[in-house]
Order: structure tokens, then C-alpha cells, then sequence
């Protein structure tokens, strides 16, 4: 092609390429993308409809249906009465509580000091914290059952979170972000006489709110959707976290078919991460982005 | 240090800052997490091998030591080898679909719509905060060959679907799908990022030269999302071989063995059997091997294959 053509060309599109664009507007990128979000949330979609609806609707219906002819909370008092979901619930906002907050205050601790002190062995120690995380879970699980179990700490709480009170990932973070504070903030909170803990609880953490919470978030999720450590260290009903209970709960009613009242324990035990979701997404999507793009 | 003494009374402070005397404070701040770290993670690591190399005695919890007795039993066990083809068969099943489905949802995205943006990155995301026992509770309903939906969508266009959970050759699949649209929020959200990290610039070159949107897509937002995409490779493959609550909500392992990858091999011999702990540890550190050498890919496969701007 000449240089002509070429500059010809790129008139060309670039006076065609608007036009093309206002003909069909933003329409289809809005109906794909309706489509996609209908299908990809629609099986949260069908299991709030059918908590809503009456057992007998949905057992004598020829073919599934979305909506409930008349609405029910009838499977919410089945689920309730016929499993302590209520005690689940207790359970699981315990376990992620305890293992939230102790992560989250180990980690800014952690962080703390890898970004503002020398010492001897730091560089090992802080590879040593990396190294954890690639550590699989399935490697560590069966030993330390056998060390919580044997303390006769099956059962417990402390049993539930003591496996998960650091998180090398939060370490991280918060290195990552005490690192990015100007130096001077600190010399100057030394000059005024602030203490290391001070300087920390006082001037660091306010400024760090905003990456405190986005972990605090990222750790609330994974503690609350946790499965096989939960799955294996209790055997007493009473002990169970949610996710446990509706595995259990799934098992005993779906021989009764009773699948009203298996959405209805499934959107209770779902209703705390996706409010979660739904009032931090912002920070919860900033989190996972930021994770992977440092990958 | 020695020589920068002479200087520092022209240094600004923050690049010699007198830190010297905080030394010993630095280990106060670090030992809760190393105490879990030591305790839950690494002392762990030598503690596995070490049951790896025991067998627990029938009818009793002594334990005896057989080398790598159990290793070998693995090896020449046909279980332990459909255990592997299961979970390269996770792998193969979630992997590609995962990445392409959530790059093409991600291209959608990322065009600057004027209005609804947050509506539809609400219910793309959503998964993200599924837990994988809920993603397997939400899709045993629509399994169900009686009261779920997808037998009955396929009978809408003319096809008779299969009994997913209690065939063979489905079960796997059903469990593949569920995988997939649980990680589908996380990969999205990845794809997004990466897309939205891409210089504009590149971008208003292409559309000057002429590029249509396609070409743009495959000349300029492809190669340039290719580190994301390898992270996005790593982390789907390691979660693959981790899958573990869909499984065992979904079909338990089974039918027969059809779903039973490596994890739940592990879970089985070690919980439901008790006297095989020695097994599924020996399975638990191949598993480990096999995670921690991808892991290791992960950082060292970064600068070579993937094009960086």
C-alpha cells in the first residue's frame, strides 16, 4: 500500500468509525451484558424465588417456574424449626469474627514492623511469611486435626480459628501500604515524642483505613465461606457453622424434598456475604484486582 | 554506614533514618503471626511427611513406620491413578472456559457505557462471595432432574438432558460447571482490572492506524493483558486441583469414583477411614508438590512468555 492509500484509509475509518457507532449506540453492549448478568446470577435469582414459595406449589408444578403463585415464609419457619440455623449463624459469625479480627491486628502488627524496623534475619523472616502462601491448605490439614483434636479442642471455637489467626496475605498488604507512607511522617512523629505503638495506633492506622478495610473484608469472606477445615473439625451439631449446617440440612430434607426450605437455609446462610458485597463492592473488587495485578 | 557518617548532617532524614535501636521491638510485633505461621504452616509441612512414612495398625492407633511403603502402594494403586485423570480432567474442564468466558465478559465490560455499569458488574460479580458450598446447594437444585431447571431449559430446545449427578460420564461435568461459575466473578474481576490497566494510548495508536475493533482486540488488548492472563491460569489451575465443597455437596466423589480427585481422595482415606491417615498424607504431599511447584512457575514463568509494555 502507498503512503497515500494509507492516509487515505485512516480518513476513511476515521470519519466512518463515529457514524458506525451512533447507528447502533450502546444497545447491544447493553443487552449482551443484561443477558450475561441475568444468566450468571440467576441461580442466586431462583433460590430466593423459591424460598418463597409454598412446598406444595413447587412439588405439584408441571414444569419449574421462577415465581411463587403465593408467596410464603412458611419454608423460612420449616428451615428455622427443623435445624438450629439459628445456632449456626451464632457459630459462624464467632469463628470469622475471632479470625477476622485477629488476622486483621496481626497483620497490621506484621506489617508494621517489616516496613519500619531493621533487624536481624528480617529479609528470612519476611521470605518466610511468602513462602507460606503457597503452601496448600490440603498439605497442613491433616496434621494439625490430629495436634487441635488431640488438645481435645474439637469442638471449640478455638478449635474453628486458632489454624487461621495470621494471614500471610494481610502481612503482605500491609507492608505493602506502611511502605508507601513518606518516611518523614515518621521522624516527625518521633521528634514529637511518639512512641513506635503510638505512632502506629494513632497516625498509621487512620491513614490506613482504607486498606485496613478492604483486608478486613477479603478476611470477613474467606473465614465465613470456609468448608473443610469447619467440615472435619466439628462433629457436634451445636458447633456447626453455617456451611456446614446446610450441608447437613441439604442431606436430611432433600429426602423429603423439601427443596422451599433448602433455598430458605441457603439464602440465610448467603445473606451475610452478599450484603457485604453489596454495601463494599467497591472495596471488595478493589482488594481482588489489586491482588491480581500484583500476581 | 561507616561512610556516610561524614555526611549526614547534609542528608535529608528520610533516607537515614536512626533506626537502630528498634531492633529488639520488631520480633514483639512479629510473634503472633509467626507463632500461627510456625505452628499451623510449617511445623505441619514436616509433621505430613512424617505420617506419610507411618501406616496406622489395624485395630488400633499404633502406627508403624513403612517408608515410603505408602507411596509405592499409591503407585501401583489403579484408585490412586483415576484420582490423577479426574483431576486433570478438573483441570481441562474449568480452566480454558473459565479464562475465554471471562475475558469476552470482560472486553463487555470494560465499554464505556454511560449508564447501568454498576447493575451489570453487580450480577457478574456476584459469585465472588458465593461460598463453595452454597455454589454446590444452589446447583444440586438446578440439577435436580424433578424440580431443577436445566433439564428443563434443554427440553425447551429439544433436548433430553441426562440425569447429571448419577451418570458417570456427567457427574464430572456437573461438577465442572458448578467450579466455573463460582470462580467466574473472581476471574472477571481480574480480566477487568487488567483490561482497565492497558494504556489508553495504545488504544488511539491502533484506531489511528486503522485497526477495526477486533483487530484492536487481538493486536493491542490481547497481548497486552497476557501477564494477567498467565496469573489467571495459575490461580485456576491450583484452585482447580483444591476443589473440594462442590464435590462434596454435588456427588460425594461418585459415582463410583467418577468425581474423587486428588482432595477428596485425601479427605476420604483420612476422615471417613480413619486408618488410612497414612495414605492420604503420602497423597496430600503430592498434591503439595504438584500446587508448589506451579507456584514456583507462576514467578519464574512471568518475565519470559508474557509480553510486558
Amino acid at each position: 500500500m502507498t503512503s497515500a492509500a494509507v492516509a487515505q484509509e485512516r480518513v476513511a475509518t476515521v470519519t466512518t468509525a463515529p457514524r458506525a457507532r451512533r447507528r447502533w449506540g450502546e444497545g447491544p453492549v447493553h443487552v449482551a451484558l443484561l443477558v450475561i448478568g441475568i444468566v450468571v446470577s440467576m441461580p442466586i435469582i431462583i433460590a430466593f424465588f423459591m424460598s418463597f414459595t409454598p412446598l406444595r406449589e413447587i412439588v405439584s408444578r408441571a414444569d419449574p417456574e421462577f415465581l411463587p403463585d403465593t408467596w410464603t415464609l412458611e419454608n423460612y419457619r420449616t428451615a428455622w424449626s427443623a435445624s438450629p440455623f439459628g445456632r449456626y449463624m451464632l457459630n459462624s459469625f464467632v469463628q470469622t469474627g475471632i479470625i477476622t479480627i485477629a488476622q486483621v491486628a496481626f497483620s497490621v502488627l506484621a506489617g508494621f514492623a517489616f516496613a519500619m524496623f531493621e533487624f536481624r534475619g528480617k529479609a528470612a523472616l519476611f521470605a518466610l511469611v511468602i513462602g507460606s502462601l503457597i503452601i496448600p491448605f490440603e498439605l497442613t490439614f491433616i496434621p494439625n486435626f490430629l495436634l487441635i483434636s488431640g488438645m481435645g479442642l474439637a469442638n471449640t471455637y478455638a478449635g474453628l480459628t486458632v489454624p487461621f489467626l495470621a494471614s500471610a496475605f494481610g502481612v503482605f498488604m500491609m507492608r505493602q501500604f506502611f511502605m508507601s507512607l513518606p518516611r518523614d511522617l515518621y521522624d516527625a512523629a518521633k521528634i514529637d515524642g511518639a512512641g513506635d505503638f503510638y505512632y502506629l495506633t494513632r497516625i498509621v492506622m487512620p491513614l490506613a483505613k482504607g486498606a485496613i478495610s478492604a483486608f478486613t473484608i477479603f478476611a470477613f469472606l474467606s473465614a465465613w465461606n470456609q468448608f473443610l477445615w469447619p467440615l472435619v473439625i466439628t462433629n457436634d451439631e451445636s458447633m456447626r457453622t453455617a456451611q456446614i449446617g446446610i450441608r447437613f440440612f441439604l442431606v436430611n430434607q432433600e429426602r423429603a424434598t423439601d427443596w422451599g426450605a433448602i433455598m430458605a437455609g441457603t439464602v440465610i446462610v448467603m445473606i451475610p456475604t452478599l450484603l457485604l458485597f453489596l454495601v463494599a463492592q467497591r472495596q471488595l473488587v478493589k482488594g481482588i484486582a489489586m491482588s491480581g495485578l500484583k500476581g | 554506614m561507616a561512610q556516610t557518617t561524614t555526611d549526614s548532617d547534609i542528608r535529608i532524614p528520610s533516607t537515614n533514618p536512626p533506626r537502630s535501636n528498634h531492633n529488639w521491638k520488631a520480633y514483639l510485633y512479629l510473634l503472633p503471626t509467626f507463632v500461627v505461621l510456625f505452628t499451623f504452616v510449617y511445623y505441619p509441612i514436616y509433621d505430613s511427611f512424617r505420617l506419610s512414612l507411618n501406616r496406622v495398625a489395624p485395630f488400633g492407633s499404633d502406627t508403624i513406620f513403612v517408608g515410603f511403603g505408602n507411596y509405592t502402594r499409591l503407585f501401583q494403586s489403579p484408585d490412586f491413578w483415576n484420582t490423577v485423570k479426574v483431576s486433570l480432567w478438573f483441570m481441562i474442564g474449568t480452566v480454558p472456559v473459565g479464562i475465554v468466558l471471562s475475558v469476552m465478559i470482560a472486553l463487555l465490560l470494560s465499554y464505556p457505557l454511560k449508564r447501568l455499569n454498576w447493575f451489570y458488574r453487580t450480577l457478574i460479580f456476584v459469585p465472588v462471595v458465593i461460598s463453595s458450598a452454597i455454589g454446590g446447594v444452589l446447583f444440586r437444585l438446578l440439577y435436580n432432574p424433578v424440580v431443577g431447571f436445566f433439564n428443563h431449559w434443554l427440553s425447551l430446545v429439544g433436548i433430553d438432558g441426562p440425569n447429571w449427578l448419577n451418570s458417570k460420564s456427567w457427574a464430572l461435568v456437573a461438577v465442572c460447571i458448578t467450579v466455573v461459575w463460582r470462580q467466574l466473578g473472581f476471574n472477571v474481576i481480574i480480566s477487568l482490572a487488567g483490561i482497565q490497566n492497558i494504556d489508553e494510548q495504545l488504544y488511539e495508536a491502533a484506531k489511528v492506524d486503522g485497526a477495526s475493533p477486533l483487530r484492536r482486540i487481538r493486536h493491542v488488548t490481547l497481548p497486552m493483558l497476557s501477564p494477567t492472563l498467565f496469573f489467571l491460569f495459575i490461580v485456576n489451575v491450583i484452585t482447580s486441583l483444591q476443589a473440594f465443597g462442590e464435590i462434596n455437596i454435588l456427588t460425594d466423589g461418585g459415582p463410583g469414583e467418577a468425581t474423587t480427585n486428588l482432595v477428596y481422595s485425601v479427605f476420604v482415606d483420612a476422615f471417613v477411614g480413619t486408618s488410612f491417615r497414612g495414605l492420604a498424607s503420602a497423597q496430600a504431599f503430592m498434591l503439595a508438590v504438584i500446587i508448589i511447584f506451579i507456584s514456583f512457575a507462576q514467578f519464574k514463568g512471568l518475565g519470559k512468555k508474557v509480553h510486558y509494555q
